[in-house]
């Protein structure tokens, strides 16, 4: 039972990453611009016969059906294939690169997590107080506000003016990561915030309405056993699915905060090979991120009914 | 055979962050603009070398604009690599920071007739490994360079033979004087590999985790992928031993390049766009030096639509705000010019190539008179204003944005109409390189420099077969001088042809030459030492940084 659903979500996982893994290859293969003129050297370099032993040295000379079988052939060889920019192998490009990237996920979700479920419940707790309102209106701000502005802010102030933080690279260390991650963490994080909230409090409101919370209440069980086991515990699905999905995406948005940082993440690495149309190692990060993305959201539906025994009873 | 290289660096980094900051204009060149106070380009005073250090230095922290793609030179050649391995790679001949050349890794030149080049290796050298440097080394570093498929084989078009004659060793033989060639071994086509470690890494050489195979001041520690590189004074060095210990490179763009100076989280970097050195200008604790680099900003014209004509190409010159370009496009950190190759192409005679630059300011000059609108007006009634639309075709650079509309406003002052035609810079590049991608323009507006410290690389694109001769300029008697100038060894007598096919070059307007862009040291001003002219790329820099005071 458990074993052929478990067989069944992975093929459709598979099946996933093959139908992405070409879109992804198609939409980079048709982005504007000519990779040759990147790997053939210099601009004197640029003559017709150069770019043309270009094209066929790097077999871009081949029609988009072929280069894509020829990558998938070696991808399901476990060969990612050499970066066209950079001598060295895909693989070698996205492994020291990719904790980078991880860590500063983790970091804003534990920090969009803890800020932005904390603020929910403080906001359900306090329903139509102006801590309410004030918890409302502060998230929206803060949601309305993009990271790389966020970001730009954040740095002028903590960074630049206040020198608090350090305002590039990643750090080395746990503490020293800590500090450098802190601002890129946040500035990711601000955006996620008014979501979480949002969602905490709207699930611990319909949970607080159910019946059985009011038939604790009129026993006379302790409000705040109330808030904790009935109404958080029932409203912790929409939270978790939403951290999920909310952390999900970021694994594919820290494009923009690794830039303003001066991170060398799986962002910047993408960024600049779509920029030098370096197939190779594009194709594989935007598949790390869908990868990324479906593992996460996985994870998510698996831990739900673990969570809520109501979901479980309701698939079986 | 062709010298010049691109400055993709400047160009793409500013690009990158620009392409995912601008939707809300906010990118770092942007805010650089308005960040200092724009220099004064007429002023600016352009020197080769600071002050010498006096003190020793434990480590440095270096920014390049970005990660080297690869530090084997002969596969992967940019700046950012360059940067890195000019103070790791030792070359034949040595740049000095003053743009002049001299035998380095080769002890002595000799030159028995003008097709022969008789080098006699250094003796007293090893590689990081330990080992001896041998003749041997050096002629398989040279033939892999001249190898097709590496970068700079087009440097060694006019070879013959190169051949070991001795112990010490080696003659190269040509088809052709060329008097070019010992340039090149002072830039790419000149560093000596470690044959045995350059073979045992294989396609491996040059990526993050290999070693150096070199025999400079400083050797590789280490490479991070995507994090930093780190040299090391080399102990057992040949020459002078450099007073900072150790340079930790790390990569970033734009406005995190900025930041990481202003915090002083980085101690320098040589800025390879004049908007980031102007947006750190008069800030505390930084010192900025501008040096003599060959760089310099162009319009090139093509033969589609009225540019087509020579006239319209001079009126256009003439009419062109340069010290408005320098202005509001660069933070002053340019200087308007009249030739299309900057004053670091001076390797030689360097008096008579500024008397001869000054000469050219008349149809180039740096702020239009009255005269010059009254002139180009009269080269259009000459030639007859062309009926459509002049398109200029730029990408969303800063810099270049503000060319574009200044060469557009040059057009309406001499009666023309002028059309901006913006791509995106992937795209851009390829302007360079497709007739058909630039079948829509009418001008680009581009940048160029030229790795080697001769005029003479660069007036080859003026040649009537050049591919960068995007004008179809033909002149039989320009095209004789610049061959002879290219086979003359004596350097006065070719510096004597190079002003001639360069007054030739620019009167035809070839390409319209717009301003010289300096290279820029931005450095703490605790530091001092590297060089600041464009020499850093091919010179071993970092051996010369040291603290200011002892």
């Amino acid at each position: 039972m458990l074993a052929s659903r478990l067989l069944r979500r992975l093929a459709g996982l598979v099946a996933t990453l093959f139908a992405a893994s070409f879109v992804i290859f198609a939409a980079v293969y048709a982005a504007p611009g000519d990779p040759a003129v990147f790997l053939a050297g210099g601009r004197d370099k640029l003559t017709p016969e150069r770019l043309a032993q270009v094209r066929s040295q790097y077999h871009l000379d081949e029609p988009l059906v072929v280069q894509y079988g020829r990558w998938l052939w070696d991808c399901v060889h476990f060969d990612l294939g050499r970066s066209f920019k950079y001598s060295d192998q895909v693989a070698d490009l996205i492994t020291s690169r990719f904790p980078t990237t991880l860590q500063l996920v983790v970091y804003a979700t534990v920090l969009f997590v803890v800020l932005g479920v904390g603020a929910g419940i403080l906001a359900a707790v306090k329903r139509s107080t102006w801590i309410d309102s004030a918890v409302v209106g502060g998230t929206t701000l803060a949601a309305s506000v993009p990271s790389f502005v966020a970001a730009i802010a954040l740095v002028s102030l903590f960074g630049v003016q206040l020198g608090w933080f350090p305002v590039t690279g990643s750090g080395e260390g746990f503490t020293g990561t800590l500090h450098h991650l802190t601002l890129p963490a946040l500035s990711l994080a601000l955006g996620a915030l008014a979501i979480i909230s949002r969602v905490t409090r709207q699930a611990m409101a319909d949970a607080a309405a159910s019946d059985h919370v009011e038939a604790a209440r009129a026993s006379g069980v302790p409000e705040r056993d109330i808030i904790r086991r009935h109404i958080l515990r029932n409203a912790l699905g929409p939270i978790i699915t939403m951290c999920g999905l909310v952390m999900a995406g970021m694994l594919a948005g820290t494009v923009v905060v690794e830039t303003a940082f001066g991170i060398s993440g799986i962002g910047s690495l993408l960024v600049g090979a779509i920029n030098t149309h370096d197939f190779p190692v594009a194709q594989a990060v935007l598949l790390l991120m869908v990868t990324g993305y479906i593992v996460v959201t996985t994870l998510v539906d698996v831990v739900h009914p673990l969570l809520d025994p109501r979901v479980k009873e309701a698939r079986a | 055979m062709t010298t010049t290289r691109t400055i993709s660096r400047p160009l793409v980094a500013g690009l990158t962050a620009a392409t995912l900051l601008t939707a809300a204009g906010c990118s770092g060149a942007d805010t650089a603009a308005t960040g200092g106070e724009p220099a004064d380009a007429a002023k600016l005073k352009l020197s080769a070398t600071t002050m010498a250090a006096k003190g020793q230095l434990d480590k440095a922290n270096w920014l390049l604009e970005d990660e080297p793609d690869s530090l084997d030179l002969d596969t992967q050649g940019t700046s950012a690599g360059r940067v890195v391995l000019t103070n790791v790679c030792e070359r034949l001949y040595q740049l000095q920071p003053d743009m002049t050349t001299k035998p380095f890794l080769a002890e002595k030149a000799a030159t028995p007739d003008d097709k022969t080049l008789v080098l006699t290796v250094r003796d007293g050298v090893t590689f990081h490994d330990g080992s001896k440097l041998t003749a041997d080394d050096v002629l398989w570093s040279l033939k892999r360079h001249a190898d097709p498929d590496m970068e700079q084989a087009d440097e060694f078009g006019n070879v013959k033979s190169m051949k070991k004659t001795g112990d010490r060793e080696i003659t190269i033989r040509f088809k052709a004087p060329d008097a070019l060639f010992t340039k090149a071994l002072a830039g790419d086509a000149g560093i000596v590999w470690n044959k045995e470690q350059v073979t045992a890494a294989g396609k491996d050489f040059g990526t993050p985790g290999q070693g150096d195979a070199c025999s400079g001041p400083y050797a590789l520690k280490g490479w991070k992928s995507g994090d930093s590189i780190t040299i090391e004074r080399y102990g057992k060095y040949w020459g002078d031993k450099p007073l900072t210990r150790q340079v930790v490179f790390r990569w970033a763009s734009d406005s995190a390049l900025v930041n990481a100076l202003k915090t002083g989280a980085a101690d320098g970097t040589y800025a390879e766009s004049p908007n980031t050195a102007s947006a750190l200008r008069s800030t505390k604790g930084l010192d900025q030096h501008y040096g003599p680099s060959t760089a310099s900003l162009v319009l090139i014209p093509t033969a589609r639509g009225g540019l087509k004509d020579p006239r319209i190409r001079q009126a256009l010159s003439l009419a062109l705000d340069r010290s408005g370009i320098a202005k509001s496009g660069y933070g002053g950190l340019v200087q308007p010019w009249a030739t299309p190759v900057g004053s670091g192409a001076w390797g030689y005679e360097k008096a008579e190539f500024a008397a001869a630059q000054e000469k050219l300011e008349g149809s180039a000059p740096a702020t239009p008179s009255a005269d010059d609108l009254a002139k180009a007006k009269d080269l259009v009634k000459d030639a007859g204003a062309p009926s459509d639309p002049i398109v200029i075709g730029t990408d969303s650079s800063q810099g270049r944005t503000v060319v574009a509309n200044a060469v557009r406003s040059a057009l309406q002052r001499v009666g023309l109409k002028g059309q901006i035609k913006t791509v995106p810079t992937a795209q851009f590049e390829e302007f360079y390189s497709d007739p058909a991608a630039r079948a829509d323009i009418d001008v680009l507006v581009g940048d160029w420099y030229i790795s080697k410290a001769d005029p003479m690389g660069f007036y080859d694109n003026g040649l009537s077969d050049s591919a960068n001769n995007w004008v179809g300029f033909k002149d039989a008697t320009y095209d004789k001088k610049v061959r002879q100038a290219l086979s003359t060894l004596d350097d006065a007598k070719r510096a004597e042809l190079a002003i001639d096919v360069q007054k030739r070059f620019v009167d035809a307007g070839v390409w319209i030459p717009v301003a010289q862009v300096p290279s820029a040291l931005v450095i703490s001003d605790k530091l001092t030492g590297p060089p600041a002219s464009q020499a850093y790329l091919y010179y071993p820099w970092a051996a010369g940084l040291g603290a200011k005071k002892g």
